[in-house]
């Protein structure tokens, strides 16, 4: 086997026991909620990827370090098979309920054909359901195949929110070691210059950063969460997944079953620390509170999250749509206008930070029907723009665009200048040669095409599997682009595609496209590259 | 004398950790934090503790924000 491929499968096979160990220590959970039944079927999930990456490591284990072209294709390739072995909980768990040995003692609700509770574990019977809430949650989207997220055992409540954590993290890993560079990044990773450079070290002093940073904002968001309101189990969920802007939720309407000002208004910060670039959140963490401004990917966050909300609640306000007599808030009581206002204000600043931080929680009456089209084309606006890259979001990022928009009109300014001019191109505080700001916007001009290119192949074949046009059981085009979207963009909003009832060919384009939105497609595309070239496909 | 980082399990997590002794003990106490509350269930003990903890890191960043700001000056 070529030394490479030793390399992929060493570090594979590592992740692979990292999985089992996360498999293993969330068995902890079923003992703390009496849940003995899906023990085996946890133990069993954690044992198979641990001996597959036992082997691989032992095997290779004097493989050469892995350089940075190996590092996307180790990524890429890690992000699906750990999403696979991620799913054997669900296959396991949902099967152990179908045969209900006598031994386990199985609950009659999860054994009882014909309730919405059995019909709801009783769907990741089917391996692509499972594969598909795994990818979910470690790529961060948080679509789902469940019909009813309250209804599914302790454990696998918490296995949907431990992946879509730990994918966050993976995540950060991935945007601030392996895909490194201020813009957009990916590209010039595996130029020939590149390809030497030894990821290794920095990628272990970046994950120790990391993860205390990420630490310390669970509990600090579990807490406030649950000073908001929240029950515990919910806090320590809903803080794992909004922190990691995942948006799984375990409860069946999302953040709207609570129906409370204070919890709206406690997972606002929780989604923004997600949206941040972790750098920053270091230097800030370290005193330095002027990169909240200062740094212009984290300026254009908070610029961002306002002149949407604004927008929306303009819309939503001159629509009526939150027309409320009277609300109480912080003991003051508000009427008429004000009180419509301020309920239009909290549901358009929840919706919308929840679609641009790619976290994808939806709150009571949000998103229905009765959104006008101007209103629902600006959250998906939204979602498809993302926030900071380096942080846990989706989407084409706020970086690239503003890269674009700086870099047209420098393009255009040019055309004043004579043509011996000497000009420098800034951006975020660096001036950059001509040789470097071309890169930088061949760069963000190339993801960002890929990422509508995918995006418009997804609508394609949804189109095409999906009945379009008016009817109960049909759905419109803006629908599905509204779906695609909010999957490419590992978003999670949904309009009511997504489902264990859609059609498998969209179920496999969703995974593609959920993986491929994760990594910023390019990982994907040179992992796809190495398995063709190695296959001879194209030779 | 035996140090905080000999302890098993709490050693190499701060060793692991931020390098700063606030966020140390942030980390280490917030999982025991959450467990108690789970436990005692919500009652002015445990909200007092809750909001002891959050408002606690944000002051500090805060405390460490003014410091900074002289020695940038200097």
């Amino acid at each position: 086997m070529p030394d490479r491929l030793g390399t992929i499968a060493r570090d594979l096979g590592r992740m692979l026991e990292a999985l089992a160990g996360l498999i293993f220590i969330s068995i902890l959970i079923p003992l703390v909620w009496r849940e003995f039944w899906v023990v085996p079927a946890m133990a069993i999930a954690g044992i198979v990827p641990l001996l597959i990456g036992l082997s691989l490591n032992r095997s290779f284990r004097h493989a050469a370090d892995p350089g940075r072209l190996h590092g996307m294709m180790i990524a890429a390739s890690g992000w699906f098979l750990v999403a696979i072995f991620g799913s054997v909980p669900f296959l396991l768990i949902s099967w152990t309920a179908q045969l209900d040995p006598a031994i386990l003692d199985v609950p009659a609700r999860f054994t009882a054909s014909g309730t919405r509770t059995f019909s709801t574990l009783a769907a990741f019977q089917n391996p692509l359901n499972g594969f598909f809430e795994s990818m979910s949650g470690f790529t961060g989207t948080g679509l789902t195949m469940t019909d009813n997220e309250a209804a599914l055992p302790h454990t696998l409540q918490w296995w949907r929110s431990f992946i879509e954590w730990v994918g966050g993290v993976g995540v950060i890993v991935l945007t601030t070691a392996i895909l490194a560079r201020p813009g957009s990044g990916s590209l010039t990773l595996y130029e020939s210059e590149a390809r030497s450079e030894k990821i290794h070290p920095s990628i272990v002093s970046t994950v120790r950063t990391i993860w205390w940073i990420f630490l310390l904002f669970t509990f600090f968001s579990i807490l406030l969460l649950w000073i908001a309101g929240m029950p515990m189990w919910d806090a320590i969920n809903h803080a794992m997944t909004g922190l990691a802007t995942g948006g799984f939720s375990i409860t069946d309407n999302s953040i709207g079953t609570y129906n409370s000002v204070a919890i709206d208004f406690a997972l606002i910060p929780v989604m923004i620390l997600g949206s941040i670039a972790f750098p920053i959140h270091y230097l800030v963490l370290q005193g330095d509170l002027r990169n909240f401004y200062s740094d212009l990917q984290t300026r254009w966050v908070f610029i961002f999250f306002g002149i949407g909300t604004l927008v929306l609640t303009a819309v939503l306000f001159d629509q009526g749509f939150y027309h409320t007599e009277t609300i109480t808030v912080a003991g003051i009581a508000l009427q008429g206008q004000a009180a419509t206002l301020f309920q239009t204000f909290r549901y358009s600043l929840f919706q919308f930070v929840s679609a641009a931080s790619c976290t994808g929680f939806q709150t009571a009456l949000s998103l229905g029907p009765g959104w006008t089209a101007p209103a629902q084309l600006t959250v998906a606006f939204g979602m498809v723009v993302g926030a900071a890259a380096g942080s846990t979001v989706g989407g084409i990022k706020l970086i690239r665009l503003l890269t674009l928009g700086k870099g047209i009109l420098f393009r255009i300014r040019g055309v004043f200048y004579p043509s011996d001019a000497v000009r420098t191109f800034s951006l975020d505080g660096r001036s950059l040669s001509d040789e470097e700001a071309a890169q930088e916007f061949e760069e963000a001009a190339i993801i960002t095409f890929l990422w509508l290119i995918f995006l418009a192949l997804a609508a394609f074949v949804f189109m095409l599997a999906l009945p379009l046009g008016p009817g109960p059981d049909a759905f419109t085009v803006e629908n599905v682009l509204f779906e695609v979207a909010s999957a490419q963009g590992n978003v999670g909003l949904s309009s009511g595609i997504t489902g264990p009832g859609m059609p498998t060919v969209t179920k496999v384009m969703f995974l593609f496209n959920m993986w491929i939105g994760r990594l910023e497609i390019i990982p994907v595309l040179v992992l796809l590259r190495g398995v063709f070239a190695a296959l001879e496909v194209y030779e | 004398m035996m140090q905080l980082e000999d302890i098993p399990v709490v050693g190499p997590l701060l060793n692991a950790g931020a390098d700063d002794r606030v966020f140390d003990a942030l980390l280490v106490l917030g999982p025991v934090i959450i467990i108690a509350i789970a436990l005692l269930g919500r009652n002015t003990a445990s909200v007092a503790l809750a909001v002891a903890y959050t408002a606690g890191f944000t002051v500090y960043i805060g405390y460490k924000a003014i410091r900074r700001t002289p020695e940038r000056k200097t």
